[in-house]
């Protein structure tokens, strides 16, 4: 009795500092976003006015938001479906074939990941140039070098399937690390006795490999959501600005730019609240829909 | 055991609370201290502390340093604490969140985080207009009349309308269209001074394979938007259009201007837009450099952002206000100028406007100019050499001088006139949007912010 309610005294005072931080950085402020989003406010002064819902119902109007609102779910959709394709083969091409160099090849995949946006963003911006750009000397091989140039950067149909990639490429190392530590844990053994009994590659891709890394596979689900909606600011920051004229803009830049640029503080926050929300909602149902038993070796 | 869990429980709390606790009562201790010396010593040996917060811009931060130096010498007993950074708005914006306010802020209006438009928009300003009437720090003229007439009845430093001047005029510079006029001359062309005689030139050029026209970003339109807006209505049209008025959009003369610039639209490299962003702007000014476009909208700073830039051979800067509308018609340059200004809750709000009275005198004024900073102060073109002399001295050759911007108006949620106007130029061009579509999101912006005009 009285050594529990002692260890129970002790596991008390080791996590109160944790709690407590977690608590006043965390919690605080997140419920602080909910608040101010209820406020008219520039951000500077002590007069705030409480305008209950307003904030949201402005926002549901606006065309632009849902401008922004499109853009970023086709840059989640976009990013994650290609990235995680990439991803998983090039992780299985290096955990399950002999390749030569294989390391180097892991060290080059990985490379993207360490380098920062404003570099990755610079790199792009070289390759997307119109006039001197990789991407389009390429293509005038075929096409002509009299041709028009693509203006990757500059056509609005185009300019977010360009900043996808460029997000794509920055994101398939760190993936294909994560699901390489768990391939690498699968038993050779089980591919042993598949290919005995006759089960071909694919087979044993999609009937061995993807359900033993099944509860990895969802935790990055989570994490392309997050990751997508965080990257893609940088990415609009350092590439386009939202432009040409917002056809970039996404959640988190077009937060930024009411809150800032334009003086609105509390709309800024209400964003900030339905981005939230958002991205709590579409990781909960990922996360429902790609339950499964949960197998072991 | 109860007792001793609650104890522990309550201890914990405390704890927790004093650490807390602890360090903002040693900040307000600390800051306490510091203003009790502050007034202490105020009333012993009289030092103030007046805190200046300045943009790093191309001028650079030791101009502020050396600026400061010679105010804290003039002004014995007076300390000068500067913050000086290419972020200020992340520097400062933090401590003013929580109430502690720089005394005087040069930081002009039209930067991406909004910082001044947005202590204007709350009406968190101190009142500048006495500074007006001081007198100049050693001299014996007041500030205003050392300043360039028409400085301080614009829409940018009177934003509410009432007279009073909130923001006062700082570094200033005439903008225009920027050409090669090396090319120019080897071609044989003069520079178009009618929009008729513009786009005459702009089919010779593209016979050439030139391009007419390219711009650094949408953003630069408005130079070049405003003294569109004055070429074609007069003063009182532009005032009616910055301020909102209503079916102002649908009136001829604006009809007018949506021509003009949806033409010029035609006349644009077309790859301008793919770098209209704040990353690959300079792409779009070297088209100028490079002999692929003939004109940009601009700023006489872009001479000092492209020193490096290489260029074509015989490259010369030339710069002319917009080309008229009709033959003999007026010409318009936007002057562009910084500001300076106090928050509302400046500790030192006297102090501060001392400080600004001195920065319109000779002493200050040769210091900035020496990096080409240049106030609104009379006579200061006569003293420039260089590409500055030719720049500065566009007025004194029949262009006129439009100043103001779109009026100020409490802040409207999702709504930007900026956006709706400039931005939008990227969509003409490459033809995401019709000139119509254009006009009707301008008419939107303008009606939602003309209820909310101070």
């Amino acid at each position: 009795m009285d050594t529990n309610k002692g260890r129970g005294r002790f596991i008390f005072f080791c996590l109160a500092p944790a709690v407590l931080l977690f608590i006043i950085f965390l919690i605080v402020p997140t419920i602080d976003v909910f608040r101010m989003s209820l406020y008219k406010w520039g951000g500077y002064t002590d007069e705030k006015t409480f305008v209950g819902f307003q904030n949201f119902s402005k926002l549901f109007q606006s065309d632009k938001f849902y401008q922004t609102f499109q853009n970023s779910v086709l840059l989640i959709v976009v990013v994650t479906i290609v990235t995680f394709a990439l991803a998983l083969l090039f992780a299985s091409m290096l955990t399950r074939e002999k390749l030569k160099g294989q390391n180097f090849l892991r060290v080059v995949f990985y490379i993207p990941n360490i380098l920062s946006v404003v570099v990755i963003s610079a790199i792009f911006s070289a390759i997307f140039d119109p006039n001197s750009g990789l991407l389009n000397s390429l293509l005038n091989l075929f096409r002509g070098f009299q041709a028009e140039p693509v203006l990757w950067l500059g056509d609005q149909k185009i300019v977010i399937f360009s900043l996808a990639g460029a997000m794509i490429w920055q994101a398939i190392g760190y993936y294909m690390v994560m699901y390489m530590a768990s391939m690498a844990n699968i038993p050779e053994s089980l591919y042993e006795s598949a290919g005995l009994e006759g089960a071909g590659r694919m087979t044993q891709f999609f009937q061995i490999t993807i359900p033993l890394i099944w509860t990895n596979i969802r935790t990055t689900l989570t994490f392309f959501i997050i990751s997508t909606i965080n990257m893609s600011f940088l990415f609009v920051m350092t590439m386009t600005s939202g432009g040409p004229d917002g056809a970039t803009e996404v959640f988190l830049s077009y937060m930024y730019k009411e809150a800032y640029t334009n003086s609105s503080y509390g709309y800024g926050m209400a964003i900030g609240v339905i981005v939230f929300l958002f991205s709590f909602a579409l990781a909960g149902i990922l996360n429902a829909v790609t339950k499964r038993e949960h197998l072991e070796f | 055991m109860k007792k001793i869990l609650s104890l522990a429980i309550t201890a914990a709390l405390t704890l927790s609370l004093a650490a807390c606790g602890n360090s903002s009562e040693s900040v307000s201790n600390s800051a306490k201290n510091s203003s009790d010396t502050g007034n202490n010593s105020a009333k012993t040996t009289e030092t103030r502390t007046l805190k200046l917060a300045a943009l790093e811009t191309a001028y650079g931060a030791d101009v502020w340093k050396e600026v400061t130096a010679a105010f804290e010498k003039a002004n014995p007993g007076v300390k000068v604490e500067t913050t000086i950074d290419k972020n200020i708005e992340d520097v400062i914006g933090p401590g003013m969140k929580s109430g502690d306010f720089p005394d005087v802020i040069h930081l002009a209006t039209g930067q991406p985080k909004g910082l001044t438009e947005t202590f204007v928009k709350d009406n968190n300003l101190t009142d500048l207009t006495d500074v007006l009437s001081m007198t100049v720090p050693g001299e014996s003229v007041t500030v205003k009349d050392k300043l360039i007439p028409g400085f301080v009845d614009t829409t940018i430093t009177n934003p509410y309308n009432d007279g009073k001047t909130y923001l006062m005029p700082m570094f200033y510079s005439p903008t225009g269209l920027f050409y090669n006029a090396g090319l120019f001359e080897q071609k044989g062309w003069e520079v178009p001074t009618t929009w008729d005689e513009m786009w005459a030139l702009g089919d010779k050029a593209k016979a050439e394979g030139l391009a007419l026209f390219a711009y650094p970003t949408s953003g630069y339109f408005d130079s070049f938007f405003y003294a569109l807006l004055n070429e074609v209505g007069g003063a009182e049209f532009f005032t009616n259009a910055t301020h909102y008025a209503e079916g102002v959009w649908q009136s001829a003369p604006a009809t007018q201007v949506f021509d003009l610039i949806s033409k010029l639209a035609t006349y644009t490299e077309k790859t301008v837009p793919a770098n209209a962003n704040k990353d690959n702007f300079a792409k779009n000014q070297q088209l100028i450099l490079d002999n692929k476009a003939l004109f940009m909208p601009n700023g006489t700073w872009v001479v000092g952002e492209m020193s490096k830039a290489p260029r074509a051979e015989g490259f010369k800067w030339g710069f002319t206000a917009l080309p008229a509308v009709q033959e003999g018609g007026d010409r318009y340059s936007y002057t562009f100028f910084e500001q300076i200004w106090v928050p509302a809750k400046a500790e030192n709000a006297d102090l501060a406007k001392q400080f600004i009275a001195y920065l319109y005198s000779d002493e200050a004024a040769a210091i900035f100019a020496k990096v080409g900073a240049i106030q609104p102060i009379k006579d200061m073109s006569s003293k420039l050499d260089g590409d500055n002399k030719l720049f500065y001295s566009i007025y004194d050759n029949g262009a006129k001088a439009a100043m103001g911007a779109f009026a100020t108006t409490d802040p409207v949620e999702g709504v930007s006139i900026s956006d709706s106007v400039f931005a939008s130029i990227d969509s003409l061009i490459t033809g995401a949007k019709t000139q119509q579509e254009w006009v009707e999101g301008i008419t939107k912006a303008s009606d939602a912010l003309r209820a909310a005009l101070k």
